[in-house]
């Protein structure tokens, strides 16, 4: 046992095991120890990173001559000693039915829906269409921040935000209100740096106004529930739920260089 | 050996290539006869748009060779020259034999992406014609002189060889540069006007009313001249390498090996030193994208095209992982280089780390129970790794691991005697701690400040990476100054699966351009010529990632197997000669690793 | 092909495989062209009439010519001309062999073949600007001025067709030919420029004069002024902003151009 721990063959093997375990169950449950939130790794994604590990080993076990040859050693063992006949049909019977049975599971009928993706934050459109006026999105600034109507427009937004918007993205604006757990998919969480902290306030404002249906093609395939908010609230109304979300979160929109 | 035994010899290259001529032969009354009845003018089979994307693509992979093979051929003739070592000067001769077959194929390909562009897009044609067409007789006449010098400097190689008229020789090839590149400006300004013309010009505006030089050096042309030139460099590096190292695994002598090992090393650090140059120039272009229009920015980064960057981080990392593992397996065959060989885990560990990291998608792909329990497509906590800083981060530990492999390449058959040998060395492991620890502060900081300045904070990595090469690089050379050494490189003594590697590097670099050269174009969307004429053809639509996927895999099966056609002439011509040296080079440790013929057969496997 | 090729080509394939793979395991999204005007087979007519009148009063820039009022430069469409009531009463018989909506569609794609009697060839083809769907929608809402509106969801369907056919793209290209045959700007200035302004005790009082303008603007700003009329606006003139045509610059030839620019500057 000891001297098989120097082999790099089973080296690999334990390296790509430890691997599994520290992806598979490690990013899960490590991570809310030190009280930071965290949850299941996708399998796309984890096949993704495992593969990335695997080719990481091969990389290791052939890029010295001396380590290649130890490495290729038992493999070449296995399939030619006369003593290990059993490990080689061993091998032989459960590689080909492992293959059979992963291929099976691939193909095989689920009830489940197939993986779906969606373009994070789709190219929003130059100019919209709000209740059959023309909006610029495209570069515009909220106009209630411009005026420099900043608190009356944080207490109107904060009005409409515990109307409307409060029951999906919640009181902490982290997207855990009461109805959220009905939605799939689970309504944003507006707070971090990864959602509305990488956005313009123009473009928030699309999102509000247009809502799920608003979605262009390339946003598909999405089934958002959030309503088209231009058939319930002003344009104002918007902007200053807008500056609301962003003064309530404490991030402050994105703004482009100035050209 | 007489023609009858060549043609023996190759009698399975004969047989297939027969039969793949007869097949076209008989396909090609299928073709003729083929016609799509609702589209009318429509290219048979493949339809309009992929004909184009595949002249263009394809012409653009010979293009780039014909450029960056030159660069290549110039600076080691220069080398040659002026550190007085002859290998240098065969190694330039060999680079433009092979220009000359490759420079013809270029033309072809040109050729026919034209008259395809004529015929199938006519409109597009003419309005892009009305407005450049002064630009395209300089572009073709450019063609006469550029031909002509570059045959002048193949064939007057061995006449112009010694002294001013060697100086002359060079001249003319950094002239085969100048031409080059001008004709390069020059259509690169047709294709980033499609892309990015100027703001007053709209659907409205007849071709003839637009000012020229607007036209000329709108606002993404000269990112573009930039980009394209360090790639083109890049790319010449790369395939040079691959070159040789099929004449590696073909080789008889030992002294053949050994030069094919030495060549393929010079190619692929060519092609991987600069190519660490090369994100920065692809980040200044991002930028005048976004500046030209947001719209089409978000539409690059963010929306529609945000999952291309992915598959581009994935075959960067392939990359990285090929370039370290050559030269990690190169570590053999250097006296000395074993001394390295236990660190080369520890940096592997920071290589996958930081492919995993840069490939982490902001966006998961996940299944309806696995989307529940993420609360959404962002993973709670690998989400942050979605984001640029991440990303930024990585890539900058991995150029600072690639850079230190060929740093530990340089010094492992070096014994340094300068007195200060210990501090220099010590200096430089701190220039590169102190470098990795500041990369990683901006990276974690990034996430604190708005995105603003964090686009800001990329800029900073970006200098403080420079800085660290060019400091611990001038460090280096000053140490290696009169070091001992503790032995020749064994030329020739290397495995030989480092030289697929360097296979899998070539096909990558050429795979890369294809997906960029998707980027650059689809990111017009519908548009022929952005926001002034629309693609009214039945393939205005812009492809999934997966059918432009298959397109540049395409273009690049074709594009390889041309250029292996060009190798092989380029064999036929003339064997380079291999006669051992004379005169060994004086001072070889001081200008580049040595060359020594090495007489013990290679250790393959 | 020896076993090193064989690998070479292996080596080459599975790399290649690979990237391909990746690319296509990836859920695909294409992007498709964004839809102009979003109108199904089964559009009603109210629908095309309202998006008609729309485009009419705005983006089509027809009001500028055809009003109420009547003028010099287009018959009234909306209420009446020369007696004979609005143009849905009497679109049916301004040319023999063809319908109301034919003749329309006709019309507003050619307008150049069929100039009502006593009045300036100046309107440009409609399809350079608009899209056909939109086209059929402004003939729909001429149908509705006093007649019955035939355009149906067909038409729009079959235009749908026509745009997608490469060969029916060129379309508004032989239409291109100059607005007037001569180069002497006096001459252009009477057939075009003076049907909104005037210069001297000639032309209609609509835009801004030309007395003297050589005085007042650069040669430059006055070419300006021509090709995109809503970059520059005279002071005062702001609430007919959008009226004067924007496509001078594909219906006058770069000599025409230059002369009108030439002519008008020299008035000081």
């Amino acid at each position: 046992m000891r001297k098989n721990l120097q082999e790099p063959f089973w080296q690999a093997l334990i390296v790509l095991a430890i691997s599994y375990v520290l992806l598979k169950w490690g990013i899960p449950y490590i991570p809310p120890l030190i009280g930071v939130s965290s949850a299941p790794v996708p399998q796309s994604v984890l096949v993704q990173f495992m593969l990335t590990v695997a080719v990481g080993v091969l990389v290791w076990v052939s890029d010295n001559e001396e380590r290649w040859r130890r490495f290729k050693q038992p493999i070449r063992e296995a399939l030619v000693l006369p003593e290990r006949k059993r490990v080689r049909v061993a091998l032989l019977v459960l590689l080909p039915l492992l293959v059979g049975f992963v291929t099976y599971d691939t193909v095989r009928p689920r009830v489940d829906a197939p993986a779906g993706i969606r373009a994070v934050h789709p190219a929003p459109p130059t100019q919209i269409d709000f209740r059959g006026e023309p909006v610029r999105i495209e570069g515009a600034e909220n106009p209630l921040r411009e005026e420099g109507r900043i608190e009356e427009a944080r207490e109107r937004g904060f009005d409409i935000y515990y109307q409307s918007c409060m029951p999906c993205h919640g009181d902490y604006l982290d997207g855990q209100g009461h109805f959220a757990h009905g939605y799939s998919p689970a309504p944003l969480t507006l707070r971090g740096g990864s959602t509305i902290a990488q956005l313009t306030e123009s473009y928030v404002f699309w999102r509000i106004a247009k809502g799920g249906p608003g979605l262009p093609r390339e946003g598909n395939p999405w089934n958002s529930a959030m309503p088209a908010w231009e058939d319930f609230l002003t344009e104002e109304d918007i902007w200053a739920v807008t500056l609301f979300l962003y003064e309530q979160a404490g991030i402050s929109p994105r703004t482009w260089e100035e050209h | 050996m007489n023609v009858k035994d060549l043609l023996l010899e190759r009698k399975g290259w004969i047989v297939a290539l027969l039969a793949v001529g007869g097949m076209l032969l008989l396909a090609f009354p299928l073709v003729a006869q083929y016609s799509v009845p609702e589209y009318g003018d429509d290219f048979p089979l493949i339809g309009s748009r992929a004909a184009v994307w595949i002249a263009a693509q394809v012409h653009l992979m010979f293009a780039a060779f014909v450029l960056g093979v030159p660069m290549f051929a110039v600076i080691a003739e220069a080398v040659s020259i002026f550190g007085k070592q002859d290998r240098y000067d065969r190694l330039a001769k060999e680079f433009t034999r092979l220009l000359l077959v490759a420079y013809s194929a270029t033309a072809l390909w040109g050729g026919l992406l034209l008259f395809l562009l004529t015929t199938l897009y006519p409109t597009l044609w003419s309005y892009l014609a009305e407005i450049f067409g002064a630009s395209m007789w300089v572009y073709a006449g450019l063609f006469f002189i550029e031909s002509a010098t570059l045959y002048t400097y193949y064939y007057t190689w061995e006449r112009w060889k010694r002294g001013r008229a060697k100086l002359f020789h060079w001249g003319l090839g950094i002239l085969l540069n100048v031409w080059g590149t001008t004709v390069m400006f020059i259509a690169n300004s047709w294709l980033t006007y499609m892309t990015s013309p100027p703001a007053d010009v709209t659907p409205d505006t007849a071709p003839g009313m637009v000012q020229f030089w607007s036209a000329f050096a709108n606002a993404t042309w000269m990112p573009i001249n930039i980009h394209r030139l360090i790639a083109n460099a890049v790319f010449g590096g790369a395939i040079v390498a691959a070159y040789a190292a099929y004449r590696f695994l073909k080789a008889k002598t030992p002294e053949e090996r050994a030069h094919y090992d030495w060549m393929g090393y010079v190619g692929n650090l060519i092609a991987i030193g600069v190519f660490l140059v090369l994100p920065f120039a692809g980040y200044w272009l991002g930028r005048e994208i976004y500046e030209y229009n947001q719209q089409m920015g978000i539409t690059m980064m963010g929306g529609f095209m945000s999952w291309l960057w992915i598959v581009q981080a994935f075959l960067i990392g392939v990359l990285f992982l090929a370039a370290n593992y050559y030269l990690w397996i190169g570590l053999g065959r250097i006296p000395g280089g074993e001394r390295f060989a236990p660190y080369t885990k520890y940096m592997l560990v920071v290589l996958v780390l930081g492919f995993i990291v840069w490939a982490t998608p902001h966006s998961m792909i996940a299944t309806r129970d696995e989307l529940a329990a993420m609360g959404g497509t962002h993973h709670p906590f690998l989400g942050v790794l979605g984001l640029m800083s991440a990303k930024n981060t990585a890539v900058n530990l991995m150029i600072l691991t690639t850079f230190l492999s060929f740093l530990m390449y340089r010094r492992a058959n070096k014994i340094p005697t300068v007195s200060w040998a210990r501090t220099g060395t010590i200096s430089q492991g701190t220039i590169l701690a102190v470098a990795s620890i500041v990369v990683l502060f901006y990276g974690v900081y990034g996430y604190f400040v708005p995105t603003i300045v964090r686009i800001g904070f990329s800029v900073y990595q970006v200098l403080i990476v420079l800085f660290t090469i060019v400091a611990v690089l001038v460090i280096d050379v000053l140490i290696a100054r009169g070091a001992d050494t503790r032995g020749p490189i064994r030329w020739g003594q290397m495995p030989e699966r480092s030289q697929y590697a360097l296979f899998v590097i070539v096909v990558t670099f050429t795979w890369l351009m294809g997906l960029m050269g998707f980027a650059r174009s689809g990111i017009r969307q519908h548009w022929h010529i952005w926001e002034v004429m629309r693609d009214t053809s039945p393939h205005a639509a812009t492809p999934a990632l997966g059918y432009a996927a298959q397109v540049i895999s395409v273009c690049v099966i074709l594009f390889l197997l041309m250029i292996a056609f060009v190798f092989w002439i380029g064999g036929l011509i003339e064997k380079p000669q291999l006669v051992p040296q004379e005169t060994e080079d004086t001072d070889a440790a001081e200008l580049g690793p040595g060359y020594e013929p090495s007489l013990q057969p290679a250790t393959g496997d | 092909m020896s076993s090193v090729d064989l690998k070479i080509v292996l080596v080459t394939v599975i790399t290649i495989a690979a990237y391909t793979l990746v690319a296509n395991i990836i859920p695909q999204v294409q992007s498709d062209v964004p839809e102009d005007i979003a109108f199904g087979a089964d559009v009603t007519s109210e629908e095309l009439v309202d998006a008609g009148r729309s485009l009419y009063e705005g983006a089509g820039g027809c009001l500028a010519c055809h009003t109420e009022a009547g003028g010099a430069r287009g018959p009234n469409l909306l209420t009446g001309h020369d007696g004979e009531g609005a143009i849905g009463e009497r679109c049916e018989d301004r040319i023999a062999d063809l319908d109301c909506k034919d003749y329309l569609f006709r019309a507003l794609v050619d307008p150049g073949a069929y100039v009502v009697e006593g009045y300036p060839p100046i309107m440009p083809p409609t399809d350079r600007t608009l899209t056909t769907p939109q086209v059929w929608a402004i003939v729909a809402y001429l149908e509705s001025l006093g007649g019955e509106v035939t355009v149906t969801g067909d038409d729009l369907a079959q235009a749908e067709e026509e745009t997608a056919q490469p060969a029916a793209a060129p379309n508004g290209e032989q239409a291109a030919a100059p607005a007037v045959a001569t180069d002497d700007a006096e001459a252009i200035l009477q057939d075009l420029c003076l049907m909104c302004h005037q210069m001297g005790d000639r032309g209609t009082e609509m835009g801004p004069s030309f007395d003297e303008v050589g005085a007042r603007l650069t040669a430059s700003e006055i070419r300006t002024k021509i090709l995109h009329p809503d970059q520059l606006i005279s002071e005062g003139y702001e609430p007919l902003a959008g009226v004067m045509p924007s496509n001078f610059g594909s219906q006058l030839t770069a000599t025409q151009l230059e002369s009108i620019v030439q002519y008008l500057s020299a008035l000081r």
